[in-house]
């Protein structure tokens, strides 16, 4: 069941012309830029500070509570991060490339043509968090670091590398997209096999080859090749299609469509890729580490995260990877197995595993929901503070400087919570049911293990 | 049609777990006194168990800095400086699990210095844990399944 | 280049100027003219700039902030009244001062065990061509005390002696008991000796001399002075040396990690009824060479002092009505 949205004119235009999206991008370069200032100039109270609150609060709360779980890859459809590289990249803003590449282009290499880096950058992060979200110069810094690398990749690979094998927010977006009611595809794969060039992947210089230099009737012939080194033609899952619209804007048949979707339709096709599998595990562990170590009443535990460098942080980080790397893999591994027995199944057990890794999503996702809801509802009033005063000096933009700290909504923070772990759970066993199918093994022990962890967050939250 | 029956008798599980009255022992209002020492970032203790009723009174200590204790759900506060206690009182009329939480910036993990408040038992847990179970039971159950279970 | 791509480029440059320039611009338009003094823990720097500047008659302008925790600040000596300087947020706070001199500028809200340390100096130049009055030398140098031996009661009371009590025999006293210079100069137990070796008071019992002598340190104190004193010993004494005057607050801990030895214990009659008034007052000015207690010299005023010394002998000395 889907609905093509671009069939109403004024998406379609919205979507295919460049003007909308690059004022979006320069809106939120913009603030993405006064965040990083914010760090490096204003004050180092964190809570007071634009950089820390509208990055680690309002951009988070919106990305994983709207964003992703609505809209998929929407975030990086807007992201402003890789923009400066791949304008230096294409050699224009607006302007479609007429000549070859001018700078190395290089082939992102096969042996990291996955998701492993991402899940380093990630955990490296989330190992880190307790500075980074606290200091306003290490978030700034941070930033930078993933400016300067992705400019830098852009320059020296072709299409968006760092967004497709670095960024470490890349890689849980692309996992989540999957659940999203939004989707990319194309409208009739017989179309895309008899075209000439695949430009939604090469380019429009390939466009121009097929017809003889001419322009085409139909399309724009202001398109680049999928940035996100993905052949539309193929696509039958959001997890690494960005929205950047550029197949939308190349295709010369009209055959690209933006689809409304039931939610987790991409579930329905479990994944065979251990990288994800194991990115799930990632996820799903560092949501309950967070739970526990920073909305939990366990003073040493966040004392031992945030001192970088000690016995105790080392301690941390030992227990930390022991969990997402070990002791989550593992359990998951034997329910599987278990569930084999049940149905005296034969498959290898890497097949079960990673294809019941799926059921992680969006048990994963939620419990992601679950514990932002707290953060961001108990510190959304330096929301209203940071706008007015950005940097602590002392200025009152709009007016809000002067709202002292209140928590929002703390009446509806735990029946909220309540409902979106249910949902997960619900969700997970579903989807443990569609997998099971497919894999003839038997999903209750997986059901028991994601039961488990509901539970654990669930203690973990209330 | 087996299906439909067991979504309405899942359904009344669940209206049951989440509204059926739970038979806790009610225990006489008392009033309380409790010494919370604050530092950086935690206090001690960090967990206050009360009864519902009771007349709660914290006395803050704090050992390094100023600080606050703001109790979620009742929205009384009350902030100390070193070497001055500050007692804050309230009674503790809603049941249920509350969080309290610094409101003085204290240094870079101000935002996570958190200690619970237990006033009474945490029924909603226990109803969500209930829930929990009544979910993943009918996640199971609820549809044709590859491997034949036995359902009671 | 097609005009559509130039408009492009303007615009990122000009949204990428324009946000990177606006902190600038509005920052140097608020902050003509002020000083910036930023607050951390005096573990981590103190005040920065830690002195200053300024001219007699002119305003000082000055925005305050903290960088890490609550604290506040205070001119030593003066009654401007201290404001809080909270942590990311600024303060502004204009000063004039009259007369030339040197000024302290010091943290009002406890922000570790080092927060004494945190103050500053502002250098006042110009103003008025009157000689400067000579400083009189405080009295434990003019009565020649040597205030770090150590000088325990040679003789204590049994139980508490009360002022209320010894009001009764007001009536006996000889007036040069009742002088200020008698109570800066003795100490309680030298007082109790001179009372008992008085024929005059002969008939008194060895508590009641006690009372009187309780009597005694009361008539140098007022109601509101002994308000004003425990009100200010709640702010700048209790954390080190407890609530309850015990050298056991918060603090105590830390002080004796570093100097190894604990805050003194006020409710302590060995070592409380053995020490004069002016040996107080010369320990709470000069400091404690070592032994981890602040001077405070340049933050009190000398009335405050006696304020103070009169609610710390309340440890030993029962309330008149309280």
């Amino acid at each position: 069941m889907r609905f093509d949205l671009t069939r109403f004119p004024v998406v379609k235009f919205l979507l295919k012309n460049r003007w909308p999206q690059l004022i979006i991008f320069i809106l939120m370069l913009a603030g993405f830029l006064y965040a990083i200032m914010a760090g490096y100039i204003g004050t180092p109270v964190g809570n007071n500070n634009f950089g820390i609150v509208f990055v680690w609060i309002a951009w988070w709360a919106i990305l994983i509570l709207v964003a992703v779980p609505f809209f998929g890859r929407g975030w990086c459809a807007v992201c402003p991060i890789p923009m400066p590289g791949e304008w230096i990249q294409r050699g224009a803003i607006l302007e479609p490339p007429s000549r070859k590449p001018r700078w190395l282009s290089l082939r992102w290499p096969n042996k990291f043509r996955n998701i492993w880096m991402q899940n380093l950058t990630f955990t490296l992060v989330a190992l880190f968090s307790a500075v980074i979200l606290t200091t306003p110069k290490v978030t700034a810094v941070v930033l930078t670091v993933m400016l300067f690398l992705a400019v830098g990749m852009s320059v020296v690979f072709e299409r968006r590398t760092f967004c497709r094998y670095l960024c470490p927010v890349s890689g849980f977006i692309g996992l989540y997209a999957q659940t999203a009611p939004i989707e990319l595809r194309v409208k009739e794969k017989q179309v895309c096999i008899t075209c000439d060039g695949k430009p939604c992947y090469n380019g429009a210089s390939t466009l121009r080859q097929a017809y003889g230099g001419a322009s085409p009737s139909t399309g724009s012939a202001a398109g680049y090749g999928c940035p996100w080194d993905v052949f539309p033609g193929g696509l039958t899952k959001n997890t690494y299609c960005g929205l950047c619209m550029e197949c939308l804007r190349t295709c010369p048949n009209d055959n690209i469509a933006v689809n409304l979707r039931p939610f987790a339709a991409d579930l329905a096709q479990p994944s065979r890729k251990m990288d994800e599998a194991f990115k799930a595990f990632i996820m799903l562990g560092a949501a309950m580490v967070y739970a526990g170590v920073l909305l939990g009443p366990w003073g040493t535990l966040k004392a031992a995260a945030y001192s970088v460098g000690t016995g105790a942080w080392f301690g941390y980080v030992a227990a930390f990877l022991a969990l997402i790397f070990g002791l989550l893999p593992a359990l998951f591994l034997l329910a599987v197995k278990v569930g084999q027995g049940i149905s005296k199944s034969n498959v290898p057990a890497r097949h079960s595993f990673t294809a019941f890794a799926t059921v992680l999503i969006p048990l994963g996702l939620m419990f992601w929901v679950g514990f932002s809801l707290s953060f961001v509802l108990t510190n959304a009033s330096y929301i209203l503070i940071a706008l007015s005063d950005p940097f602590g000096w002392g200025w009152n933009l709009f007016g809000t400087a002067a709202v002292t700290w209140h928590p929002f909504l703390t009446a509806t923070l735990v029946p909220l919570q309540i409902l979106a772990l249910l949902g997960g759970l619900l969700w997970s066993a579903r989807t443990a049911l569609k997998v099971s199918r497919e894999v003839k093994v038997s999903s209750v022990p997986v059901v028991v293990f994601a039961t488990l962890a509901t539970l654990i967050m669930l203690g973990l939250l209330l | 049609m087996k299906q439909w029956y067991y979504i309405i008798l899942a359904g009344l599980a669940g209206a049951v777990i989440v509204f059926a009255p739970l038979p806790i022992r009610v225990e006489a209002p008392a009033a309380r006194i409790f010494r919370v020492e604050a530092s950086r970032f935690a206090y001690s203790p960090a967990v206050l168990t009360v009864n519902p009723g009771d007349t709660v009174t914290i006395e803050l200590v704090s050992m390094d800095v100023v600080h606050g204790l703001y109790v979620d759900g009742y929205g009384a506060s009350v902030t100390a400086d070193p070497g001055q206690t500050a007692r804050l009182t309230f009674t503790a009329d809603k049941p249920g699990s509350f969080r309290f939480r610094c409101n003085i910036t204290c240094g870079a993990l101000h935002p996570f210095m958190i200690g619970k408040l237990q006033v009474g038992k945490n029924t909603l847990l226990w109803r969500a844990i209930g829930l929990t179970l009544l979910a993943a039971f009918s996640g199971v159950v609820l549809t044709p399944h590859p491997v034949s279970i036995k359902v009671a | 280049m097609k005009r559509s791509e130039m408009l492009g480029r303007l615009l990122v440059i000009a949204g990428v100027l324009i946000v990177l320039s606006v902190p600038f611009a509005v920052h140097n338009y608020e902050g003509q003219g002020s000083i910036e003094i930023h607050g951390r823990m005096a573990e981590t720097g103190g005040w920065s700039p830690s002195s200053i500047q300024a001219q007699a008659g002119v305003p000082l302008h000055l925005r305050l902030t903290s960088d890490d925790v609550m604290h506040g600040f205070a001119i030593g000596q003066s009654d401007v009244p201290a404001v809080d300087i909270a942590p990311g947020k600024m303060t502004d706070l204009t000063l004039t001062f009259d007369k030339p001199g040197k000024y302290t500028y010091y943290c009002t809200r406890w922000c570790g065990p080092n927060h004494w340390r945190m103050r500053g100096t502002i250098e006042v130049s110009g103003g008025s061509s009157d000689a400067p009055q000579p400083l009189s030398p405080p009295l434990y140098v003019t009565l020649n005390l040597n205030i770090d031996a150590p000088l325990p009661a040679p003789v204590t009371p049994v139980g508490r002696p009360s002022a209320r009590r010894g009001a009764a025999f007001a009536a006996m006293l000889t007036p040069s008991y009742l002088t200020p210079d008698y109570y800066h100069a003795h100490s309680p137990a030298q007082a109790y000796l001179d009372l008992r070796a008085d024929p005059t008071l002969s008939s008194l019992s060895d508590p009641s001399v006690w009372d009187l002598v309780a009597y005694l340190w009361r008539s140098n104190s007022t109601p509101d002075g002994l308000a004003e004193g425990q009100r200010l010993f709640a702010q700048n004494c209790a954390a080190c040396h407890g609530e309850t005057g015990g050298g056991n607050g918060v603090f105590a801990a830390s002080v004796n990690a570093q100097t190894g030895k604990f805050p003194v214990n006020f409710t302590d009659p060995a070592s409380m009824l053995g020490v004069s008034p002016a040996l107080l007052q010369g320990k709470i000015l000069r400091g404690g060479m070592g032994t981890g207690m602040p001077y405070w010299g340049p933050i009190f005023e000398n009335e405050t002092i006696w304020s103070i010394i009169g609610y710390l002998y309340t440890f030993q000395f029962d309330e008149e009505q309280k």
